[in-house]
């Protein structure tokens, strides 16, 4: 309490004095549009995130070194390939190679609008990224200046997605009042997020639904291990498209890469929460049927793959509870959907009858 | 503690007791909160009390208080009270004063209770389920000035004297104190009592700690009381006695004499006004707020800010706090949040807020630690019960002023000029400092340079269809989380 928090400006003595209200020099609070793209600006050169990354372009390595030389050896190959064969076809007759003109025109262009839309998508990511980093610092900090930019940078966000226009609005109004730092971040989770992170414990469920009962039912390995790797690239695809990401194939690896650090690091956490149950719930579930033990480990790495997919695509941390945690998820997944559950007490019935 | 017979001890603790066995019995059907509000004179405690039951009655915006923003909040109704022997507190002219003629209502005179029944939908299984989805609220208005008098519980008269002149001849005083000073140099306390006398010394008495209170020195530290605020009690002899120069070493008073009667109504004093007040109202508190003007007193300099830091020091040991187990709850209550709020954060711009909040945890750290250590939950706040400014900026010599809009109430002066209550201006307050110890410091020199102007309340916008919308606040609904946000979860 006794120290100033970080937003507050250092102290001056400036004598009070008053304005007449029709004197030019008093201003109103600006206009919400201004107020956003003034709050937008110092965000993207936030000095956080310079750091590390002037670092990253710094260091030197030898894969790089290879990796640009191949990449150079190959494109140039390439073009000379498509010199060629146009070449050719001009020599065999005019309008093929007219034609060949236009179709490698069309491969130029699709090129190019490809790495403008991954650019784009890695930009997007980026921005979010930078988006939870301010909220959660101002957060911690209680900085309400930092808290306004952040909420200012979500709105901005969701612009385009009509469902969350309510949640907008409310915040907007929120942003009026005088509300400290970590209240304001807290209002923007219960009323632009929350919506969303409900969706998003449903993609999740529904996900490890699906991979528990194909892989109960499926007859060959391969299958069900396709069957995983699918639905899991899918879920991490849909909850970034649903928090905004909206990733193209770069980003995808990009954010692919992060889930599964961000799942190694909190894995230990998880295990701690809930281990015990989930190896009583395996061996339980192992003993009664292998099959069926097999669909409930899949399902359990679905729903972890979605949690840490979550914490990954979410544009804020989660501030006022706790985010969903995988026991949530397993909790709907196991008992309170009698829909799962039959069909999962069908696969077993289906599978004490061919023993 | 020492002073106070063992024996009238227990007894007391004994009546609290019973009467919170009673209360505990009723509370099986509907339970309740008393929330006590106090403060001392004009910190804000009757707007506040009407803001609360207008936003609570007319949902108002409460973002951050959970129940009414996650629309739990069904119905808020005015009942009536349980204690019939307490005046109502008005709040619908105080409602109307602030809403309809955009004034600031009258002010505490007397403790005043009101019940506001809160019909809310829980969102915890086991309550929802089981519990009545009611809360009775019942919201104690008290002055502040009232609860100085609770240390006079352990004092007596000779201690009740040394300690009044000790402060009359302290140097921000002696101006204010002369008239009574020279009259009780004619005094002497071995004389025949006069009923004349003591009414003489105690009328000069009052004027000067009137004249302690007035704006100018804006001084807090002023038991008795009820001396400035009587009530009923006005002319009974319980109210017509005055601190007299008693030598430390005196034995007992003669029989008959000036100090033997001063002392009997100083003993009236504590057993008919001070003891039924804290057994009728103070002993049963579950929640309490503490309304701290702290502008005021920066605005009338160190001096009154040093006299407000003892007299909070002094109120808030008065307070019971702590966290009492779920068996003795049964016997005792305890207050087991106390919130301590900096109103008139709206003078303000809201960069300033936060050394605000600091200013007045540094004004309450004593209590606070004394609550803090029996178990209760305290938190401090900087808030505004109704929200009478708007914010602004003003560039002025290359620099940005943060400043504020409003209507200066009829008869404020800035620079010179006197407002009539229908211009609205801008106005930059000057800077809270940083480093509280200077400000505490006391000489004049570090002294902040600050003005406060009082505004009118604000303007309320009204919807198409002519309903009037909600009392704009700062920080009303994060105080009203914190003081009852958990027994409506």
């Amino acid at each position: 309490m006794t120290n100033p928090k970080n937003g507050a400006s250092p102290r001056r003595n400036r004598k009070p004095t008053a304005f007449r209200i029709d004197d030019r020099r008093v201003q109103e609070p600006l206009e919400e549009a201004e107020t956003l793209e003034r709050d937008r600006a110092p965000v993207a050169g936030s000095p956080a995130e310079a750091g590390p990354r002037v670092d990253q372009a710094r260091r030197f390595g030898w894969g790089k070194l290879f990796a640009i030389g191949a990449g150079g050896l190959l494109s140039l190959g390439f073009g000379l390939a498509i010199d060629a064969l146009i070449r050719d076809l001009f020599t065999r007759n005019d309008w093929l190679g007219w034609a060949g003109v236009v179709l490698a025109a069309m491969v130029a262009l699709g090129l190019f609008g490809l790495a403008l839309r991954e650019i784009g998508s890695l930009l997007r990511l980026k921005r979010i990224d930078e988006l939870r980093m301010t909220l959660a610092e101002a957060a911690d900090g209680d900085d309400e200046k930092r808290a306004r930019q952040g909420l200012a940078e979500l709105i901005q966000l969701y612009k385009a997605r009509p469902e969350t226009a309510a949640g907008r609005r409310q915040l907007r109004e929120h942003m009026r009042e005088i509300i400290d730092g970590r209240d304001l971040v807290t209002l923007a989770e219960r009323d632009l997020l929350s919506p969303l992170d409900a969706r998003a414990r449903r993609i999740v469920t529904d996900s490890a639904k699906r991979v528990s009962v194909v892989t109960a039912v499926s007859p060959r390995a391969i299958v069900d291990l396709l069957m995983v790797l699918y639905e899991n690239f899918r879920l991490i695809r849909r909850l970034s498209d649903l928090y905004g990401g909206r990733p193209g194939f770069l980003g995808f690896l990009r954010l692919f890469r992060k889930v599964v650090t961000h799942l190694a690091v909190t894995g230990g956490m998880a295990a701690g929460d809930s281990l015990v149950s989930q190896l009583l719930g395996h061996g339980l579930a192992a003993r009664l049927s292998a099959r069926l033990g097999e669909g409930v480990v899949n399902g359990l790495l679905t729903a972890r793959i979605g949690i840490a997919a979550i914490d990954v695509c979410r544009p804020a941390p989660f501030v006022s509870g706790r985010g969903p945690t995988v026991s949530d998820v397993t909790a709907e997944l196991f008992r309170s959907d009698p829909q799962a559950k039959a069909l999962l007490e069908e696969v077993e019935n289906a599978g004490g009858k061919d023993a | 503690m020492a002073r106070r017979p063992f024996l009238a001890r227990v007894a007391d603790e004994a009546r609290y007791a019973i009467d919170n066995l009673s209360e505990y019995a009723t509370d099986l059907a509907v339970p309740t909160v008393r929330l006590g509000v106090t403060g001392l004179a004009r910190s804000g405690k009757t707007v506040f009390i009407s803001a609360l039951i207008h936003n609570l009655m007319h949902g108002g915006r409460l973002p951050l208080f959970d129940v009414a923003s996650s629309g739990r909040l069904a119905k808020a109704m005015l009942e009536p009270q349980p204690d019939d022997d307490v005046p109502r507190f008005d709040v619908e002219a105080h409602v109307a004063a602030l809403v309809d003629e955009r004034v600031w209502p009258e002010s505490t005179r007397q403790v005043s209770e009101l019940r506001l029944t809160i019909e809310y939908e829980s969102a915890e299984f086991f309550s929802r389920t089981f519990g009545r989805g009611r809360l009775h609220l019942d919201i104690v208005d008290y002055p502040g000035e009232w609860l100085l008098d609770l240390p006079l519980l352990d004092k007596d008269y000779r201690e009740f004297s040394q300690e009044a002149l000790a402060t009359a001849n302290k140097a921000n005083r002696r101006n204010l104190a002369v008239d009574y000073l020279a009259l009780l140099a004619g005094a002497d306390p071995a004389a025949e009592a006069r009923e004349n006398t003591a009414r003489e010394l105690s009328a000069v008495y009052r004027r000067y700690l009137a004249a302690c209170r007035a704006d100018e020195h804006s001084l807090s530290m002023l038991p008795p009381g009820r001396f400035l605020m009587p009530g009923d009690l006005e002319g009974s002899p319980a109210l017509t006695f005055a601190p007299l120069d008693i030598g430390e070493d005196a034995g007992p008073f003669r029989h008959g004499s000036l100090a033997a009667m001063m002392e009997r109504r100083f003993e009236a004093y504590k057993t008919h006004v001070v003891r039924p007040f804290f057994r009728d109202h103070f002993a049963r508190l579950d929640r309490q707020i503490v309304l701290v003007d702290a502008l005021h007193a920066l605005n009338a300099g160190p001096s009154a800010l040093a006299d407000l830091e003892a007299a909070l020091g002094e109120i808030l040991t008065a307070f019971r706090p702590g966290r009492a187990s779920w068996l003795f709850s049964v016997l005792s209550r305890r207050i087991d949040r106390i919130l301590f709020a900096a109103t008139k954060a709206d003078h303000l711009n809201r960069e300033d807020h936060d050394r605000l909040e600091n200013i007045l945890a540094r004004l309450v750290e004593r209590g606070a630690r004394h609550a803090k250590f029996h178990g209760a939950d305290v938190e401090v706040m900087a808030i505004a019960a109704v929200r009478a400014t708007r914010e602004a900026s003003v560039k002025a010599n290359g620099d940005k002023l943060p400043a504020i809009l409003g209507t200066p109430l009829p008869g404020e002066v800035v620079d010179g000029e006197t407002y009539d209550g229908e211009t609205e201006i801008a106005l930059f307050p000057g800077d809270l400092p940083d480093n509280l110890d200077d400000l505490f410091a006391g000489d004049a020199v570090s002294a902040p340079d600050v003005r406060f102007v009082r505004f009118r309340p604000p303007k309320l916008e009204r919807t198409a269809e002519g309903v009037s919308l909600s009392l704009p606040h700062i920080r009303l609904d994060r105080a009203l989380q914190f003081l009852l946000g958990d027994r409506l979860a």
